[in-house]
């Protein structure tokens, strides 16, 4: 029980950790340079193997599954679909290790 | 013959034990390391599974580690006009070429 999601309860003297539900416009700007930092990682790597010939099977999924950061939504950048809340979506920021794993598909039509 | 130049941006800290083996097998201990790899499909790979964490350049010719620190030093803000005489030989960066400007 350490981190930022202890549970304490104030009533029994314990401290009170918030965070807000939604991202700030710096978080939205930080989570956008983080995606396309991992777009430029990609695109480097298919251009050194291309010059040789060669490719994987990893990068071939994810250029045709996963969209770069110009063509997401911006619900899709700062959201993530969760199956048990109101309106199926909560803040990506409630993603544990969010800043370092790649979310950038959900479920089509939520 | 190219390289991919590879440094860690972020620590795998509390990320699975497989990502962290990656990490452990491109030879990327501590964050802001930098390695070098040859460019293949094997290394390639390996950098897919932890593109989050890296940052990745490609490059000619890899440096070796007393290049990479020559890198980081920052200019040392002197020059000496006149060595004085050791027996070690004349001091790294010391010397200036002859009509050379200092700005």
């Amino acid at each position: 029980m350490f981190g930022a999601f202890r549970i304490t309860s104030p009533l029994n003297g314990g401290l009170l950790w918030k965070t807000p539900w939604r991202l700030s416009k710096f978080q939205k700007y930080r989570q956008r340079q983080r995606l396309r930092a991992v777009d430029s990682v990609v695109a480097t790597v298919d251009r050194a193997l291309a010059k040789k010939g060669d490719t994987v099977e990893s990068l071939e999924r994810w250029k045709a599954e996963m969209p770069t950061e110009q063509e997401m939504l911006p619900k899709d950048k700062y959201t993530i679909f969760a199956r048990y809340e109101k309106r199926y979506r909560k803040s990506i920021h409630k993603l544990p290790k969010w800043t370092r794993v790649s979310q950038r598909l959900n479920p089509p039509g939520y | 013959m190219s390289w991919f130049r590879i440094t860690l941006q972020r620590s795998a800290i509390g990320l699975p034990q497989r990502t962290r083996g990656v990490l452990m097998a491109l030879g990327l201990r501590r964050r802001t390391q930098t390695v070098f790899h040859p460019v293949s499909p094997q290394f390639a790979g390996m950098i897919m599974k932890v593109k989050e964490l890296v940052k990745v350049e490609e490059v000619d010719q890899p440096l070796t580690a007393a290049q990479l620190r020559e890198e980081r030093r920052p200019d040392p803000g002197f020059y000496l006009e006149k060595a004085a005489r050791r027996e070690g030989g004349p001091l790294a960066g010391a010397t200036e070429p002859e009509g050379s400007v200092r700005l």
